[in-house]
């Protein structure tokens, strides 16, 4: 980096004066001519990082060590004298999905299922339980191909540059991993690749034996070596790996003690640290030659090559990649049959195929027509779009609450929302009803805070969802100090000697369900003195000033992760995604001690306690919980829900298979 | 001539870097950054701490340490070496993704700009010499309603028309993408695989353009016949078509050509909204999103690309002037 900015700087006083003389003489030149540009319907495209040329040119500076502690490990002779372990659970997802449903009554046949209109819960109950039942032997086709759904393209093959939802989507298939976790969000390791999983009885220790019969696409073994080297890489400065280093930079290091034990060094004994033990892994004998070279992993001719035909460790590889286009993946025989002997289970798909559709309604168009197989249908799709016999002819559709939560946020910085009884009287003045029942078609379920309520985190006691109630409003309006006090209409307050109208703005995205949901809040409020203005602004500039701070109230909304701690940095104080300025010891000592605690029920109680403590401060006025709406070819079988729909847990994908013809 | 083909060069260059540096700095100074996108991601499981913000925004030289002007002179002097830098957000160099949809997007806007041209000019000619006439009224009015009809409202119905109800007739159309063949089909099933993809897109990209261009052409017509010299020739007894094209139409050429200069462009700008419901590898789509996604290397190498064909258009047009109207000249 110093290298380029001397460089720069040399240049700069000419280039400044050339550049601004220039664009001063000619300040009256045409714009670069896209006429269609702004007027394109809203992409939801998750973009990810890459690095600019700027960084390629730059000479490869020497590793800069992380600011860590030196680590170095003990012999593990050593480490297993001094360590007691405890023995983690190793499962295999499939067989849990199988021993769980063996326990669940049908609700009815897979032929009669297919005949249903998916029109109320029971219907919807009928569809999952016997179209997601997973097949019997030789049931399932084996051969088959599936073509799947994507919004977006693949910025990368590299399974440490992940970040978008079609790269969690692809490579979930086609990488490597440890560790898993089930329908019920519970982690375990997978025993498709994991021997045995240990942990230390003071909870900093992590190990794990791997099973000697994986091999990387190109045949090479798969070792502990490569689980090492990759957390080296990762953990790199120079590498602009941009999601995948959360978690894993918490540990203190990790090292191979042979070819198939590994362990997990802490730094602290924490009930989150099994989420930090699960990273993506690279194949060491691929990138140990390159890597150095190039810390981008993308700009030297060997990384170019890689990202187009990457080796793989997972069930699937990347046959075939059109950018924009499609992604086909084909079944590794080599992961199901090691040395001719067959060492697990091969997946139910020979072929898989990531049809690339950004656009909603020629997406399900392509559903009805069979070129694809499933999709996620928008609420407007499921309710309008999916019920007549046009759409059933080919297909069936299915949903499942998710736990995504919508919320509307008020700015505690903000001279207007600081006082809780004022962020309560917004919660009373909303019109939840007309919000579910009209604007949402009735889909969605009443949200009350943080966590769901089915959740293991969620209070004993079920907290009620706020309910329109004007009196209470502005009984706490007025406790507040805001009153009319010039007959406007619109309520007001002093502040610093100076009378404030209670007028402020809600900040939203282009989305219609969103701005109408604002719009029937400004009704709202209309009705009790306070004036607000709905500003949709383009999701980008939203993400800036939420992320910045510069709003009054936004509208936003929050997938749950699979452990509550991820939502400490929206609670915690200075936390970075607490966007609303929330502050509360009580809340940040409980995050503490509920990441501490390593006792479910005691951790349990923790974050039910936060859970109230939101409820009571109202930092966020909480809407509903999102579903998952799915439409699927009546071809598919096995398709189960999690919290994190039908796909992205363990067996997710893996449990969806085709009938024989 | 070379004079003036040096002056305009010059002119160019300077107009050039008016362009990018008024564009980077726009840009740069957008609310959010290519950070703040990938910060928007709904997974909490995996975000961006703190540290590794800035550590990414320092590699990719969008620090708030440096300044924008700054960033600016290292995107033009790695453009000096030939390097348009490598696209944030999908990871691969600037040139090659240019690279990849400009013949996609050249294909649909280079046939549907012909088309147009083809079917505009006679029509434009046919309702001049039927001016006011019942069947003139009749074709204006049908061009002013595929003129005002959304573009994907008419992309909906031909895929539903073509690709859902019309599927497994001969007449049936894909309903999205460029190609359903493997990387490794032979080039002449891929021709005509690739051909039958970009029908709709076409189609959709050129009915619209038509009533504009054929009422250009009309307007400009009709203030010719007004002529004198008009009037002398069919005094002279020249016939009806003789006069629309050789005496009319040949003087209604300079708009025309400063039409079709402005319209290079076009040729690869690319159609946000079509491009979207194809799913059609386009440029228009490339940029819409690079804006979206503040991916500074695209957009600066976008933004390129256009103004030099832009210019490069202008200055077509001017030559041609020569061409079609001998008394302009380039001195």
């Amino acid at each position: 980096m110093q290298t380029r900015c001397d460089r720069i700087d040399g240049l700069c006083p000419w280039w400044t004066v050339a550049v601004v003389a220039a664009a001063m003489l000619l300040s009256g030149c045409r714009e670069s001519p896209n006429d269609d540009l702004g007027v394109g319907p809203q992409v939801d495209v998750k973009p990810e990082l890459a690095t600019s040329d700027a960084v390629l040119k730059q000479p490869v500076t020497p590793a800069v060590e992380p600011e860590r502690e030196p680590f170095d490990p003990p012999a593990l002779a050593d480490l297993d004298r001094a360590t007691t372990w405890i023995d983690r659970p190793v499962q295999d997802g499939l067989e849990l999905l199988r021993a769980a449903q063996a326990k669940e009554n049908l609700l009815c046949s897979a032929d009669e299922a297919l005949t249903l209109k998916n029109d109320s819960a029971d219907t919807n109950a009928k569809i999952l339980s016997a179209l997601g039942r997973l097949p019997a032997d030789r049931e399932a086709d084996l051969e088959a191909r599936i073509d799947r759904h994507v919004m977006g393209d693949l910025g990368s093959t590299n399974p440490i540059m992940i970040s978008t939802s079609a790269e969690f989507d692809i490579l979930g298939l086609t990488g490597f991993g440890l560790f898993s976790f089930g329908r019920d969000l519970e982690p375990f390791a997978a025993a498709e690749t994991v021997v045995s999983w240990q942990t230390s009885a003071d909870g900093l220790l992590d190990k794990v034996v791997m099973r000697d019969d994986l091999v990387w696409s190109d045949g090479s073994l798969i070792t502990a070596h490569d689980i090492a080297f990759s957390y080296t890489v990762i953990m790199d400065p120079r590498v602009p790996v941009p999601a995948v280093r959360s978690g894993t930079d918490q540990l203190r290091g990790v090292h191979a003690y042979d070819d198939h034990t590994i362990v997990f060094f802490h730094q602290e004994p924490l009930a989150t640290n099994v989420w930090n033990i699960n990273f993506p892994v690279l194949p060491k004998h691929v990138y140990e030659k390159t890597w150095e070279q190039d810390p981008t992993l993308k700009d030297s001719p060997e990384h170019v090559a890689l990202e187009q035909s990457p080796i793989v460790g997972g069930p699937y590889e990347i046959v075939e990649r059109t950018r924009g286009q499609q992604i086909v993946l084909r079944r590794r025989e080599n992961w199901s049959t090691v040395n001719g002997k067959k060492v697990r289970e091969e997946p139910f798909f020979k072929e898989v195929r990531f049809r690339i559709i950004e656009d909603p309604n020629t997406s399900l168009l392509a559903l009805k027509a069979g070129d694809i197989h499933e999709m996620i249908l928008t609420p407007e799709q499921w309710t309008t779009q999916t019920t007549d016999t046009d759409f059933y002819q080919r297909n069936t559709k299915a949903n499942a609450p998710e736990w995504v939560s919508f919320h509307l946020g008020w700015n505690i910085e903000s001279p207007f929302f600081a006082d809780r009884r004022v962020r309560r009287a917004m919660s009373y003045a909303f019109d939840y009803d007309e919000m579910l029942d009209k604007l949402c078609y009735g889909l969605y379920q009443p949200c009350a805070g943080n966590f769901p309520d089915d959740s293991w985190m969620a209070p004993k006691k079920k907290l009620q969802p706020y309910k329109q109630d004007l009196d209470t409003a502005e009984a706490l309006l007025d406790e507040a100090g805001w009153i009319d006090r010039d007959n406007d209409g619109i309520r007001d307050k002093e502040i610093d000697g100076r009378l404030v109208p209670f007028e402020f703005s809600i900040l939203c995205s282009q989305q219609p369900l969103r701005i109408a949901i604002c719009v029937l809040m400004k009704d709202c409020l209309d009705r009790i003195g306070v004036r607000m203005n709905v500003k949709p602004v383009e999701s980008t500039v939203l993400q800036d000033l939420t992320q910045k701070r510069k709003f009054q109230a936004y509208f936003g909304g929050w997938g749950s992760g699979t452990d509550p701690d991820t939502s400490e940095n929206i609670w915690k104080t200075g936390a970075m995604r607490n966007f609303v300025n929330y502050s509360n010891p009580e809340v940040d000592r409980l995050y503490e001690e509920g990441r501490r605690e390593l006792d479910r029920a005691k951790r349990a109680g923790k974050y039910a306690r936060i859970q109230e403590i939101l409820y009571e401060d109202q930092p966020y006025t909480w809407l509903f919980w999102r579903n998952s709406f799915y439409g699927f070819s009546k071809r598919l079988r096995g398709y189960v829900f999690s919290p994190r729909g039908p796909f992205h847990y363990s067996p997710g994908f893996g449990s969806l298979w085709m009938p024989s013809e | 001539m070379a004079t003036y083909l040096v002056r305009r060069f010059f002119l160019a260059i300077i107009t050039l870097l008016a362009i990018t540096f008024i564009v980077y700095g726009l840009a740069r100074n957008m609310p959010g950054s290519p950070l703040t996108v990938q910060l928007g991601e709904v997974d909490p499981s995996r975000k961006l701490s703190a540290e590794d913000q800035e550590r990414l925004k320092e590699i990719y030289g969008i620090d708030e340490k440096t300044p924008w002007y700054v960033g600016y002179a290292t995107w033009l002097g790695n453009l000096a070496r030939g390097d348009l830098g490598r696209s944030f957000s999908r990871k691969q160099p600037v040139t090659t993704l240019i690279g990849e949809r400009i013949g996609p997007t050249f294909l649909v806007s280079g046939i549907s700009l012909l088309l147009t041209w083809l079917i505009a000019v006679p029509l434009g000619l046919y309702a001049t010499a039927r001016s006011g006439t019942t069947d003139e009224r009749g074709t204006s009015l049908l061009l002013y309603v595929l003129y005002s009809f959304p573009t994907f409202v008419a992309a909906l119905f031909l895929q539903i028309i073509f690709a859902v109800w019309l599927r497994g007739t001969r007449w049936e159309l894909p309903l999205f993408g460029m190609t359903d063949l493997p990387a490794d089909a032979n080039w002449p099933t891929r021709v005509a695989d690739v051909a039958r993809h970009a029908i709709l897109p076409i189609v959709c990209q050129t009915y619209v353009s038509l009533a504009w261009y054929s009422r250009f052409i009309k307007a400009n017509m009709e203030e010719v016949m007004r002529q004198d010299y008009i009037r002398t020739a069919r005094a002279k007894g020249a016939g009806r078509w003789r006069v629309l094209l050789h005496h009319a139409f040949r003087n209604t050429l300079i708009p025309l050509v400063t039409l079709l200069g402005l319209s290079l462009p076009a040729l690869i700008g690319g159609s946000v909204i079509i491009e979207q419901i194809f799913t059609w590898p386009g440029m228009g789509r490339l940029f819409f999103e690079s804006i979206r996604e503040r991916d500074y290397p695209t957009i600066m190498g976008l933004t390129l690309m256009f103004s030099v064909l832009t210019l490069l258009g202008q200055l077509l047009a001017d030559l041609l002037y020569c061409f079609v109207d001998p008394r302009v000249s380039v001195e």
